[in-house]
């Protein structure tokens, strides 16, 4: 079970970095108009 | 969009002929352009589209825009109808990219509000982010809650059970001190002011639960107890924010549309200069003082002094009286009215919004974000309902502290928790900023959400006739011709006669012709000698020499007579003859708007009566009744006999809808219980109205009616629900049979379940 004082502070670790990951990716805009990748299909091109 | 209920069509090109020049001023584009990158040359544009309903409408505008030289990027938000614009001053003008899109069939106008945009933008982004780390935090609380609440007594070793509390701490503390700082800051200043708001219980659930849980984790043995709740207070957080979250994007979307009625292009007016030359200006230009010279039709951009010796003007938004009234010089004119006489000079003695329109407008901007009556009712019934809360959860845990005290503290909070009325609160807004929402991507703008709750509660729909059931032009309503006569031969002749002439009939026989499919398939008849005498007709002479005449019956029969043929005596005509005496009779009518017979009917068969209520002629008015099949017709009607007439219904009792369009029915419009604008109405008629129609199609008043009775059920629905819930749980909380995290689950999910039925409105 000693594995575990490695496993949960990383755990701790990765949500902080998917937290990073997603402000990243708002600060990116890309969430500012997420219907428009769904309106793709209606474009002619 | 995929909508059975609306067909949202492409009009045809909006007024393209509007002066986009105004665009170009400086002075305007403060308003709502900005440099891209602070030191660089490109600016960006944030413009509101008009004439959208789709999606695929927002690539016809990128399109149009992306291949002109000077533009660097245009993205056009589909739900907002926001076209935000980059483009070089240096290349190109805005005023030419308008142009563009307005020959692409849609229209830009500046948004007024463009900076208030980039801060939606900004909160939304925000709350999003507030959201994401609730959520994630959350999850991951959850993972390390779990084995304690499947493992046996013992199962998990003590110093394994201490780690998964230090880690569920660590992840709370965001939660807590980042995403939670909402209901803190709101908490706050209701302190501050000594009220208690609907964020108080909350918060003080939130910081005894984090406090009561880190002492729990620091100091197991302590007075707090063995007990921590960060599962169930990071839950909590996460659906509240959602909630808020999701109503916060129903009232964006809601905005947006909104945003489209307050904005109008800026009109632009002629200033006369000190040497007596007129400069043409944007009335964001002009300055107290300045002396304006104003053609008719147009309205007055500011209040001032008549210098011209007299004018005729319509006061009607300002004093509710549609009849002209004149004035003469040194008299003093108000904004906003209209001047229906020739140019007028005027000293301008008062701008923007010091003028009475100002106040107006703002009256009606305070009208679009004010709270419906059901909201401010729940909103009452919650403040003192709150201070109850309060109360009930410091006795329980006093009275368990007697007990048990090891719950005490657990029972104060699932009682705070579980009673937090946001149920109560978000029932009425939602529903109908859902329902609003819905309204405005079909078309039809809700300019008051109180509106709904009067219009679902209607008896008898109110129709004006002309422009609103009719359209504003005459149709071939039947075509009788001399015996042995061709008659799409004979429809030929009089299109041919009729060609060129503006008079209203004429161009009745000539859209006639071109609708009918055998005649609009031969070529019109060459005629020579075409001549036409105002008021009476069109004579002109086929080459191999017959004369032929349109017109009156006097002008073209010449003491012939003509054959009966069989339609009311008071219906329009005019009559063809040529050398042997009359050829043929056509007979006009009033054109009805293609869906004004089904809405009729559909409105009857929602059990609401349809009544006509015109300004034309008793005859007129009561053939276009007999043809929808409305059985209640007043005629002949000024603008006070139409409000004495509808003042009259509504003491009989009834409650009134009225839909209309024109300037005239601006004081039917106000007075009535709800008003429905259409789309092509005078700006000071959609100004008085509860919705605005912008497609001008009368289905959907019927639509209209039927989401409104929709979203009273569902406010209804969700009010029951909402007071059940407090009924059950708080004296479940009371008693102790509700741990915390139960009482979390039991608040969020009624919240959820308030907004996701008030969302059912917001699809089709």
């Amino acid at each position: 079970m000693d594995i575990l004082y490695l496993l949960i502070p990383l755990s701790i670790l990765v949500v902080f970095g998917v937290i990073a990951l997603f402000w990243w990716a708002l600060q990116g805009g890309q969430f500012d108009n997420i219907e428009r990748e769904g309106e793709r299909i209606l474009r002619n091109d | 969009m995929t909508s059975t209920l609306w067909a949202p069509e492409h009009r045809g090109p909006l007024t393209v002929t509007d002066d986009f020049l105004v665009l170009d001023d400086p002075a305007e584009q403060q308003a709502f352009t900005r440099p891209a990158e602070p030191g660089e040359t490109a600016c960006e544009s944030v413009l509101m589209v008009q004439g959208m309903y789709c999606a695929a409408c927002a690539d016809t505008v990128e399109s149009a825009l992306a291949p002109l030289p000077g533009v660097l990027e245009a993205r056009v938000h589909a739900a907002t109808r926001r076209l935000v614009l980059r483009w070089d001053p240096g290349a190109t003008q805005l005023s030419r990219l308008a142009r563009a899109v307005g020959e692409a069939g849609y229209r830009l106008l500046p948004m007024a509000q463009a900076l208030s945009v980039d801060q939606r933008l900004k909160e939304t982004r925000q709350a999003l982010w507030r959201l994401f780390v609730a959520g994630f935090c959350m999850m991951q609380v959850m993972m390390y809650a779990w084995p304690a609440y499947v493992a046996a007594p013992g199962d998990i070793p003590a110093d394994i059970d201490q780690l998964l509390r230090w880690a569920s701490w660590v992840l709370s503390l965001p939660v807590v001190f980042f995403a939670s700082g909402p209901f803190f800051r709101s908490a706050w200043s209701d302190l501050k002011r000594g009220r208690v708001g609907m964020d108080t219980p909350v918060s003080i659930g939130i910081l005894v639960t984090f406090l009561a849980s880190s002492a729990a984790t620091f100091d197991p043995t302590g007075p707090w107890g063995h007990e921590v709740w960060f599962d169930s207070l990071t839950m909590f957080v996460f659906f509240l924010l959602g909630g808020r979250y999701l109503e916060f994007k129903a009232r964006d979307r809601t905005a947006g549309a909104l945003d489209a009625l307050m904005n109008r292009l800026p009109e632009t007016c002629e200033r006369e200069l000190a040497d007596g030359r007129l400069e043409r200006v944007s009335v964001r230009r002009l300055a107290v003082g300045d002396v304006v010279l104003l053609p008719a039709g147009q309205a007055f951009p500011g209040d001032g002094v008549l210098l011209s010796e007299r004018a005729t003007v319509d006061e009607a938004l300002l004093t509710g009286e549609s009849r002209p009234v004149e004035r003469t010089a040194g008299e003093s004119l108000v904004a906003g009215s209209f001047n229906l006489g020739g140019p007028v000079r005027l000293r301008l003695s008062g701008l923007g919004q010091d003028t009475r329109f100002g106040q107006i407008v703002r009256l009606m901007e305070q009208a679009s974000t004010e709270k419906p009556r059901l909201a401010l009712l729940a909103d009452r019934i919650a403040a003192p309902f709150l201070v109850l809360v309060l109360l009930a959860a410091a006795m329980a845990g006093l009275a368990w502290w007697q007990v048990e005290p090891a719950r005490a503290l657990g029972v104060a909070v699932a009682v705070l928790i579980v009673t937090c009325p946001c149920a109560l609160s978000l029932a009425t807004p939602a529903a109908m900023l859902a329902a609003a929402g819905r309204l405005a991507r079909g078309g039809v703008l809700v300019r008051r959400l109180q509106a709904f709750e009067t219009l679902a509660g209607i008896d008898t729909v109110v129709f004006d006739k002309t422009g609103t059931l009719t359209l504003d032009r005459l149709g071939l309503q039947a075509l009788v011709v001399r015996p042995g006569a061709d008659r799409s031969a004979t429809l030929n002749l009089a299109a041919a006669l009729a060609q060129g002439s503006l008079h209203p009939a004429s161009r009745a026989v000539v859209s006639a012709r071109e609708a009918d499919a055998l005649a609009s398939g031969e070529p019109l008849p060459a005629l020579v000698d075409r001549t036409e005498q105002a008021g009476r007709g069109m004579q002109a002479r086929t080459p191999d020499g017959r004369t032929l005449r349109l017109g009156s019956a006097a002008f073209a029969l010449a003491g012939t007579v003509a054959q009966d043929d069989g339609q009311p005596p008071e219906a329009p005509r005019v009559w063809l003859a040529d050398d042997q005496g009359w050829l043929a009779t056509l007979v006009l009518s009033e054109v009805l708007r293609d869906d004004a017979r089904a809405a009729v009917q559909a409105l009857q068969a929602l059990g609401v009566r349809c009544w006509l209520l015109s300004g034309d002629r008793q005859a007129a008015a009561r053939q276009v009744a007999g043809r929808l099949g409305i059985d209640r017709v007043v005629a002949q009607a000024s603008p006070e006999r139409k409000l004495d007439e509808l003042g009259g219904w509504q003491r009989a009792g009834h409650c009134i809808a009225m839909v209309g369009d024109g300037l005239n029915d601006g004081p039917v419009l106000a007075r009535a219980d709800t008003s429905f604008a259409l789309g092509h109405a005078a700006p000071l008629a959609q100004a008085q109205s509860d919705y605005v129609i912008q497609s001008g199609q009368l289905m959907d008043v019927v639509h209209t009616l039927v989401l409104a009775r929709a979203t009273l059920r569902t406010v209804r629905q969700n009010l029951v629900w909402a007071a059940l819930y407090n009924a059950v749980c708080v004296p479940l909380a009371l008693v102790g049979w509700m741990p915390p995290w139960l009482a979390g689950v039991g608040m969020a999910a009624s919240s959820l379940l308030v907004i996701g039925n008030a969302l059912r409105l917001s699809r089709p």
